[in-house]
């Protein structure tokens, strides 16, 4: 578990904008897609999926801006840019490289 | 217990940088736990193991700090600002606008005609050319990030106040010079059209009562919330 854990920290950055390839979303209901694709196995720490965030907008790979919730708190919702396609294709196939590579080794 | 969740996070942001970026991801994490919580108290969590586990999730922020100390508190970016500003320029600019058309028609059916039309005229279209420049002020006014809440106390609402109060007093700024404008451009007309310069002038004691009465809605406001 901690492997896996560790290894998807690492990866934190490439799933939030899998996840927003889909629609535009706000923190929790990314987390709460995670939970439900994982079996509720995995969930990131709210801190790490807000660094990931800052990171992702300073490279401008992702958009935010402020729901128009009319009832209750507004949510803070992110979409991807053009950008963030461009550089989440170019991680998947980094991606599957690796993948492949390991799995080679640890025959 | 949406005020518990709110205490627990502003206690983890104590050491954050005061910008406004800090205070966004605050609220972005307070909605989002908040979210989580009523989530889990309907799959039937008791309300201290909900507490718990939303606090638990969080983890340490503190690695979050270091990305937010640019940007002093409450100061808009940059582009935004500047966007601002070139809103509230050209909104003044065409009131400025209005008010020469208003003037220019009422001479103009002073000089030339007796008759009430052009006067009429003139003071319906300053009023329509009014309209763009109230929606830009008004616009420029809310692109500062509401503070919402569900649940407040006296002490939240002194935290905030600084916050909120910068977006409030952009509206209230707007809806003042909305009454000043409109208050002169009244009493142009009134003058223009009696001729009775030696009374008209009362027109900006309306004015004023105007600006109490707008003072006073939003001191109400403010208790009643």
């Amino acid at each position: 578990m901690s492997i896996t854990s560790d290894i998807l920290r690492g990866h934190t950055e490439a799933i939030i904008l899998s996840h927003l390839l889909e629609q535009d979303s706000y923190g929790y209901q990314i987390n709460k897609d995670i939970m439900k694709k994982t079996d509720n196995r995995c969930e990131l720490k709210e801190a790490t999926l807000y660094s990931a965030f800052r990171r992702l907008e300073q490279a401008g790979y992702i958009r935010t801006y402020w729901g128009d919730e009319t009832v209750g708190a507004r949510r803070r919702y992110y979409s991807i840019t053009e950008e963030g396609r461009l550089a989440y294709q170019a991680y998947k196939r980094d991606w599957e490289e690796a993948k492949a590579t390991i799995d080679q080794l640890l025959k | 217990m949406n005020e518990k969740i709110r205490k627990h996070i502003n206690e983890l942001f104590k050491d954050a940088p005061k910008t406004r970026r800090a205070m966004e991801l605050k609220e972005e994490m307070a909605v989002n736990t908040i979210e989580k919580y009523e989530d889990l108290i309907g799959e039937g969590y008791q309300e201290e193991d909900a507490f718990q586990n939303v606090i638990n999730s969080i983890g340490d922020v503190t690695e979050l700090f270091e990305d937010l100390k640019e940007k002093s508190l409450f100061a808009l970016p940059e582009k935004e600002r500047k966007k601002k500003a070139m809103l509230t320029a050209a909104a003044v600019g065409i009131y400025i606008f209005a008010g020469v058309v208003l003037i220019v028609s009422l001479v103009i059916n002073d000089l030339f005609f007796g008759g009430a039309e052009t006067g009429i005229l003139g003071l319906a279209l300053a009023v329509l050319i009014c309209i763009p420049p109230t929606c830009m002020l008004v616009y420029a006014a809310n692109m500062y990030p509401v503070h919402n809440r569900k649940e407040e106390n006296l002490v939240e609402l002194y935290k905030e106040a600084a916050t909120s109060g910068s977006r409030e007093k952009a509206v209230r700024q707007s809806v003042s010079v909305i009454i000043w404008l409109v208050t002169l451009l009244l009493y142009f007309a009134i003058s223009m059209k009696t001729r009775r310069w030696e009374i008209t002038w009362l027109v900006f004691l309306v004015g004023a009562c105007a600006q109490m009465i707008e003072v006073l809605i939003f001191n109400l406001k403010h208790m009643g919330s």
